[in-house]
């Protein structure tokens, strides 16, 4: 059982916990994620963990409110508790010195990437950081991203909110005008898989954080396997990161949508 | 607990027994038929996931039952036995209306006697070697149904006996995973006086009986009142703790631990790596019988999802082949079909499983292996391709080797598939302890008399160490880890 | 040196001389090594269908009482297979990182379904070209050799359409028909053919009264029967050619190449003296080329080919017409 500390709403469908969580709070490093559990009757879903404090023991948590559990996570307040939380896990990302990273966040996969953008920035890179989402209520962590980035581009597909364009247009943009040693994309499947192609056509080396469907996130089950340069890897223990130019998106946008059905109508029924 | 010649013979010859012996000449004895199980109607329990097809036995079944034992001076099935429970003792308690004492003899041996009556495989076992099999061909004592009888009456009655605790020692140990392995070790270790934490990665303690064995075979209540004893007794259970990740070894010996029993289990999936194998409705068994038995994804207030098949082929020949085709079935699939590339005989479940699986319309395709999924433009499997397949000369282990038959592919529509073709050793623990002698294939490497691994302070037992293997060796393993342990952390008490 | 590139697996080599497939070519350092000694192009060692059932074989015999479940290990050649064309890819990946060489991959084909995820793996992995073997003894006497051929045909045919890599083929000559089965190959679309697979032979020891095998390695007259074939054949189809068995020196290299072939592919010489056989045969090669005044090899290729001289002489097959004709 782990209490949530704190509650911020960032728009009526993200929001920001800070959890109690003193061991995962301890152990965890950039690029690791949990598996939590709402309730007895819930799903054990993964999410990236946003940020840590180990003196206080807690980890930060963006959820946005897209089916039955994220929503069920989203009505939690302050005070309530997330009955089971398991991590540290995946592969923490490797962070090294590069010389100019490109970091590409797209909607709520910006939460994940605000750690890594922090760790790079701490290694002593030069950090461009682009945030897109569609619409200006979707954008967040505008300000922790600037903290720890050299630039900061905020997009938005709808022009409500920063530059109008979608995040491809913007990494484009940047590397065409100066040297990118590396690129990071977190996001929604299709967006990294479109990031991904551009940086191919420029040979950056590029990792991507995939959200793959997972059931226990402990390589037990192999819900979550990807096609990572036509070998299968597990996105729980594997990953999350892979490199992204050998990774078959299409195939990972294809099992996304596996259990669409049942999702479709456990949300109406919960609704 | 010795199960030696001497201590048997002694056993034997108390009172209570040569008297029981001499109650009815052993030609009576042999006469009598084995006693069958009382089940669930076929076409009733496929409706049910969670009720058991066998019933059990009533108490005058089970004595007329022990009644066949002859009590033999040289009792064979003994040596059938991964652990050695001393089975004339048990089995003569019953008969002799003792079916407390028939559970405790079982639980001098066996941690938990209710899970092994039902899920061992006796047929290899203990009733392969009784004399019945080996002497007379005929049907041997039904030693599981016993087991599992004694276990239930002793359950059932509310005289279930808490073994006695040692006072505590002050030793702090850890048993890392909750199966079977990790469940005995801790048993005995509490008895023993340690303080003892179980930590367990997902959020149901009891491992493969709780996530892998469906409540078909081996309902949850049961495994949970051996866990709630184990809790009674003192022994502390961590969930959602992964023992490397959440912390590590060191930051545990920090904390006060000394040593450690790693029983992580060979939980990864193996899949065969054919073309199409990636596409929606291939599931490994563990995602299925995860999503059905430890997430109830089959009941519709329970938020995980399971997708459940008209036509669900189910690769493979095992136990899990077997617990995946059947949950399948009662999950609604019109056609629940196996799909195994030796034949029928040759098919490594429980002669029982297999069984009840042809009761309640299971298909099988023997000799058939696929080579190719197919799916719809969504990328939801809707067809399947099958080789047929031969038998060669047996390989290396005895059985034979399947053989493609060129030419003879065909195609079947199927709306699910289940891979049960095996699982792999757990690699968390081998990728962070680097130090850790591990073999070629993932399992850990242990001297087999201490089951003691490469690092003198970690013991390790069940399928991390084996591969793959029975309830009742990783329970073996278990007790076998918590003697030497005992051993091993005494002396280093002594030397300090 | 003259300008001794040439073309074959559907690639440009920088030499005639191919390290063909063979233990030799299993190991990323020995790769490389010939990659460094002026290999035109590497095959790697093959793949084969047996070699995993072998392991497995080995692999169980190893076992005891502790780790032998049978449902464990009901599946066991599988993890076997998986962990074999994992080590084959890393080897592919790992040489290709460190050399231009054109690498190529060869997989031995018994049973034909197997190998077309297998393929593309390969193609990921960064090999340049596959080469399949075809090895089929017509020692099954249930087979007829329309079964035998339509198997070749139709592997082909799903690992062409498998993988974007040029695909050669490299058959035996056990074929009654073989002008006719090479010309149906090549209008397959395969990228070349190469001739001829060796089998191991059995030999006889009177002394034990046992079967052995003979000894693996060829020997330098082995090189007449692809010679006379790669004659024939050259002539009769584009597909380039290449030829292996019994080439030892730089004069043999150059017979093939006058009677069409488009490469050499050699083995039992690196054995004998080392990666440096390539080097001295490309030497040979050279200086020959330049005291003929050849600036590059088309210039001379398949000059002495069936199809370019209508030379009986490859034909000839009856020993009393030979002798015939000569006094003694």
């Amino acid at each position: 059982m782990n209490q949530i500390v704190e509650k911020v709403l960032f728009s009526e469908k993200v929001a920001k916990f800070v959890v109690d969580a003193p061991r995962i709070a301890k152990s965890r490093k950039p690029g690791h994620f949990v598996i939590l559990r709402v309730d007895e009757k819930g799903e054990r879903i993964p999410l990236t963990i946003a940020g840590a404090d180990p003196v206080k023991g807690t980890i930060v948590l963006v959820v946005q409110k897209m089916g039955v559990s994220s929503a069920k996570l989203f009505e939690l307040e302050a005070g309530d508790f997330i009955l089971d939380l398991v991590g540290p896990l995946g592969k923490a990302t490797h962070i090294h010195q590069v010389g100019t990273i490109l970091a590409c966040g797209g909607g709520v996969g910006v939460a994940p990437m605000l750690p890594i953008v922090e760790g790079f920035k701490k290694a002593g890179n030069r950090v461009i950081s682009i945030i897109a989402a569609r619409s200006k209520d979707l954008i967040i962590l505008e300000d922790e991203i600037r903290k720890w980035s050299d630039e900061t581009i905020v997009m938005t597909d709808d022009g409500s909110y920063g530059t109008k364009g979608l995040v491809t247009a913007g990494a484009e943009m940047i590397i065409q005008r100066e040297k990118v040693n590396e690129c990071i994309a977190i996001g929604p499947a299709v967006m990294m898989k479109f990031t991904s192609l551009l940086t191919k056509k420029y040979e950056i080396p590029t990792q991507a954080s995939l959200n793959a469907i997972m059931v226990d996130g402990t390589g037990m089950c192999g819900a979550c396997r990807v096609s990572v340069g036509g070998n299968t890897y597990f996105t729980c223990i594997d990953g999350p990161e892979f490199d992204a130019h050998q990774i078959d998106f299409d195939e990972l946008i294809m099992r996304l949508g596996g259990y669409s059905n049942e999702e479709k109508l456990a949300y109406e029924r919960y609704v | 607990m010795s199960t030696n010649k001497e201590y048997l013979q002694i056993e034997r010859e108390k009172e209570w027994r040569a008297d029981l012996r001499k109650t009815i000449a052993n030609k009576e004895r042999t006469a009598k038929e084995r006693v069958r199980m009382p089940e669930m109607d076929p076409q009733e329990r496929i409706k049910y996931q969670d009720r058991e097809v066998n019933i059990g036995l009533s108490a005058e079944q089970a004595q007329a039952e022990a009644t066949r034992c002859l009590d033999c001076p040289n009792p064979t099935c003994i040596e059938g036995c991964p652990v050695s429970i001393n089975i004339p003792k048990f089995v003569k308690y019953i008969e002799a209306g003792k079916f407390l004492d028939a559970a405790k003899t079982l639980k001098e041996t066996s941690a938990l006697p209710a899970v092994c009556g039902r899920v061992c495989p006796q047929e290899k076992q203990c009733e392969a070697s009784c004399f019945y099999t080996q002497k007379m061909k005929k049907d041997p004592v039904a030693i599981g149904h016993l087991e599992r009888f004694a276990a239930d009456y002793e359950r059932e009655s509310g005289f279930m006996s808490v073994p006695e605790v040692a006072p505590a020692n002050g030793i702090k140990v850890a048993a890392i995973g909750s199966g079977p392995a990790s469940l005995s070790f801790a048993g005995d270790m509490i008895k023993l006086g340690y303080d003892v934490t179980v930590f367990e990665a997902l959020h149901e303690i009891g491992g493969v009986l709780k996530y892998g064995i469906p409540e078909f075979r081996l309902p949850n209540k049961i495994v949970d009142v051996e866990l709630d004893n184990l809790q009674k007794m003192g022994v502390k259970f961590v969930r959602n703790f992964i023992v490397g990740k959440t912390a590590s070894f060191d930051d545990l010996k920090e904390e006060g631990f000394e040593a450690f029993f790693v029983a992580s289990g060979a939980g990864l999936p193996r899949f065969m790596n054919i073309p199409g194998e990636n596409y929606n409705g291939i599931l490994s068994s563990n995602e299925y019988l995860t999503r059905v038995n430890l997430m109830n994804a089959a009941k519709d207030e329970f938020d995980t999802p399971v997708i459940k098949g008209k036509t669900v082929a189910v690769i493979g020949g095992g136990n899990t082949a077997m617990d995946s085709v059947r949950t399948a079935k009662r999950l609604g699939a019109e056609r629940a079909i196996i799909i195994y590339r030796r034949s029928r005989a040759e098919m490594p479940a429980r002669v029982e499983e297999v069984h009840h699986a042809e009761e309640e319309g299971i298909e099988f395709l023997n000799l058939a292996n696929p080579i190719e999924y197919f799916a719809d433009e969504k990328g939801k499997v809707n067809r399947m391709r099958v080789q047929r397949m031969g038998l060669g000369e047996p390989d290396a282990s005895g059985r034979r080797r399947p053989i493609v038959l060129e030419g003879s592919e065909y195609d079947i529509p199927v709306d699910l598939v289940v891979v049960a073709v095996g699982v792999s050793p757990n690699p968390l623990i081998p990728s962070e302890v680097k130090e850790l002698k591990v073999s070629k294939w993932g399992t850990i490497e242990v001297t087999e008399e201490t089951m003691q691994s490469s690092i003198p302070e970690m013991f390790a037992g069940g399928d991390i160490v084996r591969g793959g293997a029975t309830v009742i060796l990783a329970m073996g393993d278990g007790r076998k880890a918590a003697a030497n342990m005992d051993e091993y952390l005494q002396n280093k008490r002594k030397a300090n | 040196m003259a300008n001794i590139s040439t073309r074959f697996f559907g690639l440009d080599l920088k030499s005639p001389v191919i390290a063909a497939s063979s233990s030799m070519t299993g190991h990323a350092e020995q790769v490389i090594k010939l990659a460094e000694a002026g290999a035109g192009a590497i095959v790697l060692k093959s793949i084969f269908e047996e070699e995993i059932f072998h392991e497995l074989q080995e692999e169980l015999s190893l076992r005891t009482p502790l780790n032998s479940d049978p449902e464990y290990l009901d599946y066991f050649d599988y993890v076997i297979k998986e962990e074999t064309i994992r080590k084959y890819l890393h080897l592919i990946s790992e040489v290709k990182a460190k050399t231009a060489v054109p690498i190529v991959a060869s997989i031995n084909c018994v049973s034909s379904s197997d190998w077309t995820l297998f393929a593309r793996k390969i193609e990921e992995a960064g090999a340049n070209a596959l080469e399949l073997n075809m090895f089929i003894a017509p020692s099954d006497i249930s087979k007829t050799s329309e079964n035998n051929e339509q198997f070749y045909f139709e592997t082909i045919e799903r690992v062409l359409q498998a993988v974007q890599i040029p695909v050669s083929i490299k058959i035996s000559h056990y074929f009654s028909n073989l002008s006719a089965i090479v010309k149906k190959l090549s209008g397959t679309g395969i990228a070349g053919i190469t001739i001829f697979n060796r089998f191991y032979n059995p030999d006889v020891d009177i002394e034990s009264e046992t079967i052995i095998v003979a000894d693996v390695l060829s020997s330098p007259n082995d090189y007449l029967l692809p010679l006379k074939w790669t004659g024939i054949l050259s002539g009769q189809m584009k597909t380039d050619l290449s030829a292996s068995s019994g080439i030892y020196t730089a004069e043999t290299a150059l017979k093939f190449l006058l009677s069409g072939a488009s490469a050499v592919q050699v083995a039992s010489v690196i054995y004998h003296e080392g990666p440096s056989a390539i080097t001295r045969m490309n030497q040979g090669i050279s200086d020959w080329m330049d005291q003929k005044g050849y600036k590059s090899i088309p210039e001379f290729k398949g000059s002495l080919s069936q199809a370019a001289t209508s030379a009986q002489a490859w034909e000839r097959t009856q020993f009393m017409k030979y002798f015939g004709e000569k006094a003694y």
